[in-house]
Parts: C-alpha cells; sequence; structure tokens
C-alpha cells in the first residue's frame, strides 16, 4: 500500500492586511513598490485569539465537509507547526479532540517551517507504506504574526497566517505515487530566521522585550522574528538548484517530464528568479501568494489545490514539490496527481 | 559580464536612470543601496556569473566598484 492524496483544503483567518494599509503605515515605501517587490496584495492575520490550532481545525472541517472522509476514519494526525498552542500538551492532541477524530488515532506535531509539507508527505508514506495507517491527516498551520514586531517592514510584507489540511489514504498501487524524497538539513543557518526567545535557551524577559531599531530601520525585538534576508536569499540559490537536480537524478527524469513545479511560496523576487536559473517554463511555475502572501508551510498545499480546483492537474499529472527555508531545512519530491481527488 | 554591462543593471536595481553610475560611487552614498537593491545584486551576480555571493563578503565592499569585482570573484561561492 501507499499514500496517495485524496483531498486538500486550507482555511485563512478573516482579518487581513493590505499593501495598502503597509504603504499607509510605513509612507517611505509606496504601494506599487511593495507590490512589485513582493507580489503580494493581502496577507491574512490572526485574530489575537486565533491560534495556530484554530486555523488548523478550520480546515479540517472544511475538508470533512467536502465528504473526502469522516473525522472518525482517521488514524493519524500530523501537524506542523512553529506557533504551537503551548509547550505542551501536543497541539495534534488538542486537535484530535476538537475534530472528533477516534482515540485510537496516533497524533504528533513536528517543528518545521516552509519545508514542513514535504516532510509531513514523506512521514504520510512512511506511516501508510509500513501499515501503521490507513488515513492520514496531514495539517500545517502557522501564525507567523504574532511573531513579527509592526515595525519591522521586513518580514510584515512577507508572512501570512494559513492553515491547510491535506488528507493521504492507503490506495493499492505497484509504485509509489509519492516520492522518491530529497531531503537536507544545515543549522548552521539557525540564526538567519529565528525567534530568539520564549523556548528553554532563552526564555522571554523584560529585557528581551526591549526593541531597537536596525540599520535598515526596521523594529524588532529578540522576542520577535527575525529574518536576514540576504542569508536566506543566498541559502535558496545554492540549495534549490541542487535538490533539484537531485530529485531528477534520483528519479531518473528529466526536468521537461515535469507537468508542474510547486515550490515554497517565498515571494516573487526570489521565486522568479529560482525559475530563471533553473529554466523552468513559466506556464509550469506555479505561484499563489498575492493574496495570502508567505504562509510557511502552508504555502505548497495551498498552491496545489488552487492548481488542481484551477484544472491545471490533470489526472497523472508529475508535480515536484520543493519546500525550503527555516532550519535551515529542505526537502522535494514528486507526486503523481490522481483524477477525483478533492480540491 | 562587461563593467558597462554590470553598471547598467546596477542602474536598473538601485532605480537611477540609466547611465548613471560609474562604478566610482560610494554605496553609502546611494539612498536607494539597501536590503532589496542587495538581493538585487546578488541575483544579478548569480545569473550572470554564476558567482555566489555571501553577504557578508558584500559588507567589506565601499564603492559600486568593489561589488562588480566580488561579482566576478572565481569561487565567491562557499
Amino acid at each position: 500500500m501507499h499514500a496517495a492524496i485524496s483531498a486538500i483544503e486550507y482555511h485563512f483567518p478573516e482579518k487581513t492586511l493590505s499593501t495598502a494599509d503597509l504603504s499607509a503605515e510605513f509612507p517611505e515605501w509606496s504601494a506599487e513598490k511593495i507590490d512589485q517587490k513582493t507580489g503580494i496584495r493581502e496577507r491574512h492575520i490572526a485574530a489575537p485569539d486565533e491560534c495556530a490550532s484554530d486555523l488548523a481545525v478550520a480546515a479540517a472541517r472544511k475538508l470533512f465537509a467536502s465528504g473526502a472522509c469522516a473525522p472518525g476514519e482517521i488514524d493519524y494526525v500530523l501537524l506542523c507547526t512553529q506557533s504551537p498552542d503551548y509547550f505542551l500538551p501536543t497541539t495534534a492532541c488538542l486537535i484530535q479532540d476538537r475534530l472528533g477524530i477516534p482515540t485510537t488515532a496516533g497524533a504528533l506535531d513536528f517543528n518545521l517551517g516552509c519545508s514542513g509539507y514535504v516532510y509531513g508527505l514523506g512521514l504520510a508514506e512512511g506511516l501508510v507504506s509500513s501499515g501503521q495507517a490507513g488515513r492520514v491527516l496531514l495539517l500545517t498551520a502557522e501564525s507567523y504574526s504574532k511573531f513579527l514586531h509592526r515595525r519591522d517592514r521586513s518580514v510584515r510584507t512577507i508572512f501570512g497566517d494559513a492553515a491547510a489540511a491535506t488528507l493521504l489514504t492507503a490506495v493499492d498501487t505497484p509504485a509509489p505515487l509519492l516520492g522518491p524524497f530529497v531531503y537536507g538539513t544545515d543549522g548552521s543557518g539557525a540564526e538567519n530566521l529565528i525567534v530568539p526567545t520564549g523556548g528553554m535557551r532563552c526564555p522571554r524577559s523584560a529585557e528581551s522585550g526591549v526593541a531597537s531599531e536596525d540599520e535598515n530601520g526596521n523594529v524588532r525585538s529578540r522576542d520577535n522574528l527575525f529574518m536576514n534576508g540576504a542569508e536566506i536569499f543566498t541559502f535558496t540559490l545554492k540549495v534549490v538548484p541542487q535538490v533539484v537536480g537531485t530529485l531528477l537524478e534520483k528519479a531518473g527524469i528529466l526536468l521537461e517530464d515535469v507537468d508542474l513545479f510547486v515550490f515554497h511560496q517565498a515571494n516573487q523576487y526570489m521565486l522568479e528568479h529560482l525559475r530563471k536559473r533553473l529554466k523552468i517554463p513559466a506556464g509550469k511555475f506555479e505561484l499563489a501568494f498575492s493574496d495570502c502572501g508567505n504562509t510557511v508551510s502552508s504555502t505548497i498545499p495551498i498552491a496545489l489545490q488552487r492548481a488542481a480546483g484551477e484544472g491545471r492537474l490533470p489526472q497523472g499529472s508529475l508535480v515536484m514539490l520543493v519546500g525550503f527555508g527555516v532550519g535551515y531545512s529542505w526537502g522535494a519530491t514528486l507526486l503523481r496527481w490522481r483524477a477525483g481527488t478533492r480540491v | 559580464m562587461t563593467r558597462a554591462e554590470f553598471l547598467s543593471e546596477m542602474d536598473a536595481i538601485l532605480e537611477l536612470p540609466a547611465g548613471t553610475l560609474t562604478g566610482g560611487e560610494k554605496l553609502a552614498d546611494l539612498e536607494q543601496w539597501n536590503s532589496m537593491a542587495m538581493l538585487g545584486f546578488i541575483a544579478l551576480a548569480d545569473t550572470n556569473n554564476g558567482t555566489r555571493i555571501q553577504p557578508r563578503q558584500i559588507v567589506n565592499c565601499v564603492t559600486v566598484g568593489d561589488l562588480l569585482t566580488l561579482a566576478r570573484a572565481e569561487g565567491a561561492a562557499s
């Protein structure tokens, strides 16, 4: 048995932050310039009392409402998040209860960012092919907005909150529908995308909450998310072409054999450069961030759902997924799209 | 990439009229030399020379001409 994607749904918080809103807050930046550089015109922002689990539950309920399956049929919950409700208990356990998923189901959180969806698919394939699970609910959910300082335009222009729910079911096929998988990790880049405080290494304190302005005029404290954009860009230029090449080699196919490329939707500038660098035709390169921004581990399932919903994934389409970011962590895989997948 | 081509590309990145830069300009004096322009320079070096610039190398550049030297450097990638 192998895992197949049977359904994908996503959910955005109600509140939005438009480029015009940001331009009003940062008058030195025109809305046109923000749009041009990021390709993002709107981001969704979780309410103060709205957590990643709330977004994940809403996405999962949409999936169940589509008729893909009932909560009682789920036997494993995987939740990818870096903004859990609590240190403990595990947020996936809270979600199991809220969704009415059987107490016989397994549930766990895993802490990854933009590479997380690919890792989640890999875990799901392992659970299914080893006979440990038959219906896996893979959830990705983030409320990064809660980490951002309101005067840090370097990240407020980019990130939005969202969750996605993907149902993976066991199907009897001779060959996997997901894979091969290529993974990579380089923890030496940890400091370039980080919330420095709040964990055991450096708990939050009055001192850590004091904000200061950096050389680019962005303001943040050590309790906020910090992103070194230039370092992240350089890491991406190094790793993404490599991982794409390795995956093609491992699968024994050519770039031309791939029908659609769905990369982590970081921002327009980065994606456009990667697309040109890899010589991927624009028509085969999915872009899905203008109305939601960079939603971290949910960007790939959102883009996949939209591509399928808009008819760009006919039966048997070969899709390459590439996730990369915080950690550093990266992963890539191929999937064969099946007709009848609910989106 | 010739010097002229590089300067032309940098004019565009810094949103300056074509033909503005000569290479001797100090980066600190260029209002548009910011974090986004830095990404533009990294992308330019990657696209045209296959040179992977490390951001810490850019910090050592004083003039636009220094950026060209860096972009042309063999083995800048690590």
